[in-house]
């Protein structure tokens, strides 16, 4: 895949380079600050975009900015914010434009390599992921809820398909069939009042449209 | 004969200064009158807050008359008046200086010409008291009576000027509320310095570590030697976000100061300084368990003013010796650090600012922390040197 990275700090930019070469990608352009990112982008116009939140100038969410930006002006492009720490409303600022191809996870999870490259090949094709600790937050975020009615393996179920994880993953982070997890979903789906549906990535947007609808 | 001559010379000099002033409240209270009258017609609301001014000025100028004679000084409690018209205009009627300073120049009006009574009494006094003590050898009579006079004034003048407990506490409510701002503006500048050290520092370390780490895992199988170094990239950077850990702690409250208190921590300071230092210490007994402790936050500052200071000696100075000196008194702690380097550092913070990138903002940071806690910081450095930088520190022992 081809990558564009944007990251201020050397230490993170160079080990993430490390980590994407060594895993057979592409790094096509690096940005070391806000402005910088979208000119790259549409430059290179890669498969997928990885950005810091915080870079300079103002030290502040101009990655996240960047993003919100680069998938205006380049529908579809899929983006994997990193963040040192999880902000809801920033991710329901990047879901606010649909989850399709969308990422955002804390840096910690970069270090658990396989898990971090499948995140971004699943953000590259169209996918989600997010961070179990945005999930968490939004999970916990309301009282009085249907989620109240889930039983705690339904949760899981949940929790990990608002990851952005397919029922393989799911039953395999579980220690269950595939056959169980259907079920857990469709209970899951059923409590919730969702429709059911079976393919992935539309069933991952309702679940998230479900937790992200307005608090 | 003489003493007594110059000394009601001095009394009738301070009088005849106060008769002046007297003659120059008449027609300002005419000045006073057109602004009222104005002021009733709106338009001239403008001069109202300009006449207080005035006011003002004029009430110090016999403050200062009054200070000379009894060697006193009368305090004052003004609000400054600034700010919109609307402020302005409060401020001087509403401030509370502003009518005990009309009631002193109405009163003044009248005793302000006390100083004319010092003609006759010359008149009288130079033959008597010349008689008294000159031929017949007793203490003079008429001529005292001027330094008396001028006694009156003084005690007069101090009654109607000294600020009521109610001004002087505005004043100091204002101080504290200003202080207090810059507290809190000096603590959310802290914070945000502290979690930017750690967000660019010690956490992007971290990641970068468990990155390599993970990149390491990947490599084990096919390429043992590339993943050997990746593990020895990793623990060293691990050591060096230990490092940066150690240096935002120490940012924070210097560990140092809890295991040894304020002294000891100075003197490892001094020790590690790079400079011959001699610390002084009064009052503050070593350790951390024996001996009195000012607040944590002030021996932080203080600990904060002596290692800048240090480094700015050791760095811009040339100097080879310094001295510390730390002294408890009753209002607080006292810190003084003085170097034989080569000064120029005076006052300007942009002097050291435009030279060393450190010097200024040290300079800087070091105000500001001393004064969020209602502290004082004077820092001499003429050219030549050498440069000394005195601290107070108020706290409760």
């Amino acid at each position: 895949m081809r990558v564009v990275i944007a990251e201020d700090n050397a230490l993170l930019r160079e080990g993430m380079v490390l980590l994407l070469t060594s895993a057979g990608h592409e790094v096509v352009a690096v940005a070391g600050s806000g402005p910088e990112v979208l000119p790259a982008l549409l430059e290179h116009r890669p498969d997928i975009a990885v950005l810091d939140v915080r870079m300079p100038p103002g030290f502040r969410d101009e990655g996240l900015r960047a993003a919100l930006e680069a998938r205006k002006e380049m529908p579809g492009l899929p983006v994997l914010v990193l963040s040192q720490y999880v902000e809801e409303s920033y991710a329901a600022e990047l879901l606010g434009g649909g989850a399709s191809g969308v990422g955002y996870l804390l840096k910690d999870r970069v270090g658990r390599v396989d898990e971090f490259l499948d995140a971004l090949d699943r953000v590259a094709t169209g996918g989600t992921a997010l961070d179990p600790e945005v999930v968490t937050e939004l999970l916990t975020r309301r009282r009085d809820d249907p989620l109240d009615t889930l039983t705690p393996r339904e949760r899981e179920v949940l929790k990990l398909m608002a990851e952005g994880r397919d029922n393989t993953t799911i039953a395999k982070t579980l220690v269950v069939t595939e056959r169980a997890v259907s079920k857990h979903i469709g209970n899951v789906f059923l409590k919730l009042g969702l429709p059911p549906s079976d393919s992935g990535h539309r069933r991952v947007l309702a679940v998230l449209a479900y937790l992200n609808r307005d608090s | 004969m003489r003493e007594t001559v110059r000394q009601a010379a001095r009394a009738t000099a301070g009088l005849v200064m106060s008769a002046a002033l007297a003659f120059g409240t008449i027609l300002f209270i005419t000045v006073l009158l057109i602004t009222a009258t104005l002021t009733l017609a709106v338009v001239g609301a403008g001069l109202l807050p300009e006449t207080v001014l005035l006011v003002r000025r004029i009430a110090g100028a016999k403050r200062n008359l009054v200070a000379q004679w009894t060697g006193r000084a009368i305090p004052e409690a003004y609000q400054p008046i600034e700010g919109p018209l609307r402020q302005r205009l409060r401020t001087a009627i509403r401030g509370p200086g502003t009518l005990g300073d009309f009631r002193w120049m109405v009163f003044h009006y009248v005793y302000g010409f006390l100083g004319l009574l010092t003609a006759p009494l010359w008149l009288l006094g130079l033959p008597v008291d010349g008689v008294r003590q000159g031929l017949l050898g007793r203490s003079p009579l008429v001529l005292p009576l001027i330094g008396r006079l001028a006694d009156l004034d003084a005690a007069w003048s101090t009654a109607l000027l000294k600020p009521s407990p109610e001004a002087l506490l505005a004043v100091r409510i204002e101080e504290l509320t200003e202080t207090r701002a810059g507290a809190i503006a000096a603590h959310g500048a802290e914070l945000r310095r502290i979690e930017r050290d750690l967000h660019d520092g010690t956490q992007a370390r971290l990641v970068s570590l468990s990155m390599r780490i993970g990149i390491a895992k990947r490599a084990y199988e096919r390429d043992p030697e590339t993943a050997l170094k990746l593990l020895e990239d990793a623990q060293s950077q691990a050591e060096e976000a230990l490092t940066e850990l150690r240096h935002v702690v120490r940012g924070i409250h210097p560990p140092i100061l809890t295991d040894r208190g304020l002294a000891g921590a100075v003197r490892a300071l001094a020790a590690s300084s790079g400079l011959d230092v001699t610390v002084v210490v009064d009052g503050l007994e070593d350790g951390a368990r024996s001996g009195f402790r000012a607040p944590a936050a002030v021996e932080a500052a203080a600990y904060f003013v002596v290692a800048e200071s240090l480094t700015n000696a050791a760095k811009h100075s040339g100097s080879e010796r310094a001295e510390v000196r730390l002294v408890r008194n009753r209002g607080g702690l006292s810190v003084r650090v003085a170097d034989e380097g080569r000064g120029g550092a005076g006052g300007t913070s942009q002097a050291l600012g435009s030279g060393g990138e450190a010097g200024g903002s040290g300079l800087l940071g070091m105000r500001r922390r001393v004064a969020a806690l209602d502290g004082t910081l004077l820092m001499t450095s003429p050219v030549g040197g050498p440069t000394v930088i005195e601290v107070e520190l108020p706290c409760v022992w």
